[in-house]
């Protein structure tokens, strides 16, 4: 790997190797994840550049494999499946991304997409610290994206091949539960 | 052991997991004045059905959800299991905000329980009484022993599985411990060298086969609907038997008003919304339990000319005292493998500090539980921790080194936190709910020293890193239950002060919280409800079933 670079190495498994083990439901569902990533319909094409970027800077993604994280976010976003609250003080998730598409582009003196990837890095630790000046509350802006886009990245099966989870356990289950406990089909070390 | 009264579980499929029957389900017209219609169908308002249907009463529960099949609907991941929470826009707001979503709220038949961990404890008695007690909170008009045999026949239907339960009023349950996990194993071995005593569940997941319901297979998906049949939600305990009894349960259908005669003041059904239609439910009396915010945004949002503030609401006292549990997660990390994602989350528990210890310098306690969170959960625990790009990608990675404990603290109910109703309107034209909530000074003692109290768990079982996350979890309160028109909303018996035939019986009507799970309490609330209402104490009537529920 290069850097942290492409997703799912380390561990020496592969979830999608058990596919055949999961309910007809769940490997239906996961394998149009892996297999028919949704196009982009909810963000413009300048914001989702912006955008892809700066979800490949929180998941250190510079290599492939790698994890589309923002076109599972758009297909959300274009759906309108929110999380189900809103802070009094932000705007509904879909506008707090788009605004966070423009000031990051701002604070990049254009483009983020085109910065180095060290600017990238250092407007994104501004940001994770609170300490930008934008018009909307920057530390719960902060939440609304990364929590869009960690729940759409440890969704993968790549994800979940570099953190050693199997994945899916129906109708199989585990009898294994002890501590350093492992079923014969797991992820050795 | 079988329930009493419930054949649930008995009526189930054995290879397949959806309620068998709803086909054949008896429907009613809405021109059909129904004995009691219900609005929601979790926890309250599935056991009440459940319990009026066998009763003979002619029931019709409204549910906003859909009908769900676990072998359709439900999958073992945990990022498509999304359609399982109430997921509709709330405003969050306050010195504290809750957030909510999938932590509190569900949808569709079974509610909020299809996705609930699977504790089940019961309250204490003290929790009954804690302004008598100790001169905070506020007393029920109801004790703990009014709800007991309802507990224990709930226990006997979920089934509840756990070790010999030695606090509040100790108790046996009717199903043995599960076996623990590697990283439940580790949480408990630091409780024992500090002192902390724990047990195995309480926990609603049959351990054995229960009629046509399997063993728990410990595949860790609790939160995601259980597709086994093994975790209890009303939509296969209570359900079932409600169908085969004669109640409908009217899936995708959405209250947006309980309608009243002026001139009476009494309600005459419900007005909701099916395939993009509105219609109307008449009914000789309404049951809301749409839980504690949906309950009291649909009270507000029926308004008439006696009630210019929303139903029952003349007193200014619906959506007040909502109460959420302090429930911050400490995470250790380990040398082990631990593997959190096997086993129910829901493991190992503690009541010891429940109850006040003046010492501690704050009124009443907290309780101690394992979690473990999958993959999309605990990510939000390292990103919390400040850890994002390599730095995630690295903690991440050591995920099966890790075990969470979380804490339910005992936070009270304040009349200024409370559901209101926002300007902007859903996709069904009706305002969405406004939720202010602010901690007390009370509240944050407690939640500090019970945070101290994991991390000395944690050290004490040899942790050799650990991560720390504020939240909050369950909602009660909101419609609350009291002693008079002023102080609450329903009176003892779950009716409105100030309309005879509503009933609310969801966890809405708890005064206070204790620091245990609510959805056993809420179910025994809704099973002691329906014992009343159908031997015609709740308020003398003259003989048949409609008139006792119109008062």
């Amino acid at each position: 790997m290069s850097g942290q670079g492409a997703v799912g190495g380390g561990q020496g498994w592969d979830a999608l190797s058990q596919a055949s083990h999961w309910d007809a439901k769940t490997r239906e569902l996961v394998l149009d994840r892996v297999h028919n990533v949704p196009p982009i319909r909810f963000f413009t094409a300048e914001e989702a550049r912006t955008l892809r970027a700066f979800c490949d800077v929180v998941t250190a993604q510079d290599g492939e494999p790698r994890i589309e994280v923002l076109n599972y976010v758009d297909e959300k976003m274009f759906e309108g499946r929110l999380d189900g609250f809103q802070y009094a003080d932000m705007p509904d998730d879909r506008d707090v991304w788009r605004q966070v598409a423009r000031h990051l582009d701002d604070e990049a003196g254009g483009s983020y997409a085109d910065a180095a990837p060290e600017l990238q890095r250092a407007i994104c630790s501004l940001f994770a610290d609170g300490r930008l000046d934008w018009e909307l509350p920057v530390d719960k802006a902060w939440k609304v994206v990364t929590r869009g886009i960690l729940s759409c990245f440890y969704a993968h099966p790549y994800a979940w091949n570099e953190i050693g989870f199997p994945g899916p356990a129906y109708p199989r289950g585990y009898s294994a539960l002890g501590v350093d406990g492992r079923e014969q089909w797991e992820p050795k070390e | 052991m079988k329930p009493r009264a419930n054949d649930s579980a008995f009526l189930l499929d054995p290879h397949r997991r959806g309620v068998p029957g709803v086909e054949r389900m008896r429907r009613y017209r809405d021109e059909d004045e129904v004995d009691l219609l219900i609005v929601g169908c979790g926890a309250g308002g599935g056991v009440l059905a459940q319990r009026l249907a066998r009763r003979g009463w002619r029931v019709v529960v409204l549910e906003e959800g859909p009908f769900w099949d676990p072998d359709r609907d439900w999958v073992s991941d945990e990022a498509g299991s999304h359609a399982l929470y109430w997921t509709r826009k709330r405003i969050i707001g306050g010195g504290d905000p809750v957030e909510m979503g999938k932590n509190n709220s569900g949808r569709g038949v079974g509610g909020s329980m299809t996705h609930f961990a699977g504790y089940a404890p019961r309250f204490h008695p003290s929790d009954f009484e804690t302004k008598t007690r100790e001169g905070v909170g506020a007393d029920w008009p109801i004790s703990y022993w009014d709800l007991k045999e309802h507990y224990e026949e709930l226990e006997r239907e979920l089934p509840v599985a756990g070790q010999h339960w030695p606090w509040g009023d100790p108790h046996r349950y009717p199903h043995g411990p599960h076996p623990v996990g590697g990283a439940a194993e580790c949480a408990w071995r630091g409780a024992r060298n500090c002192g902390i005593e724990m047990r195995m569940g309480p926990v609603a997941i049959t351990n054995g086969q229960f009629g046509n319901r399997p063993h728990c297979i410990y595949r860790g998906f609790c939160l995601e609907g259980c597709k086994v049949n093994a975790k209890a939600s009303p939509l296969i305990t209570h359900v079932p038997d409600a169908l085969e009894h004669g109640a409908e349960v009217r899936a995708d259908s959405m209250a947006v008003r309980v309608e009243i005669d002026d001139s009476s003041g009494r309600v005459t059904g419900v007005t909701y919304i099916h395939d993009g239609r509105e219609r109307f439910q008449r009914a000789a009396a309404v049951a809301v339990a749409g839980y504690s915010i949906e309950t009291p945004r649909l009270l507000l949002n029926s308004t008439s000319a006696r009630f210019p503030n929303g139903l029952a609401n003349n007193n200014d006292q619906v959506g007040r005292y909502l109460m959420v549990q302090g429930a911050s997660q400490l995470a250790a990390r380990f040398p082990e493998k631990l593997r959190m994602y096997k086993a129910p989350p829901p493991e190992v528990s503690s009541e010891q500090f429940y109850e006040t210890d003046e010492s501690r310098g704050f009124a009443r306690g907290f309780s101690i539980q394992t979690v473990s969170p999958l993959p999309i959960g605990w990510a939000e625990h390292v990103i919390a921790e400040g850890h994002w790009g390599a730095d995630l990608r690295r903690h991440m990675a050591d995920y099966n080194h890790w075990s969470v404990l979380g804490m339910l603290c005992e936070l009270l109910p304040l009349p200024d936190n409370r559901v209101t109703l926002a300007d902007e309107p859903d996709d069904y034209g009706m305002p969405v709910a406004r939720v202010d909530y602010t901690q007390c000074d009370n509240d944050r003692a407690n939640i500090a020293y019970a945070k101290r109290v994991l991390r000395e768990i944690w050290e004490n079982a040899g942790a050799e890193e650990i991560f720390s996350i504020d939240r909050y979890a369950h909602l009660v309160g909101g419609c609350r239950m009291g002693f008079s028109p002023e102080d609450s909303v329903v009176d003892a018996d779950h009716r409105a002060w100030e309309v005879p035939n509503l009933f609310i019986t969801d966890g809405s009507v708890c005064p206070t919280q204790g620091s245990a799970n609510p959805a056993l309490t809420i179910m025994a609330l809704a099973s002691r409800l329906a014992e009343r209402l159908d031997s015609g104490r709740a308020r003398a009537g003259n003989g048949s079933f409609a008139a006792v529920a119109r008062g």
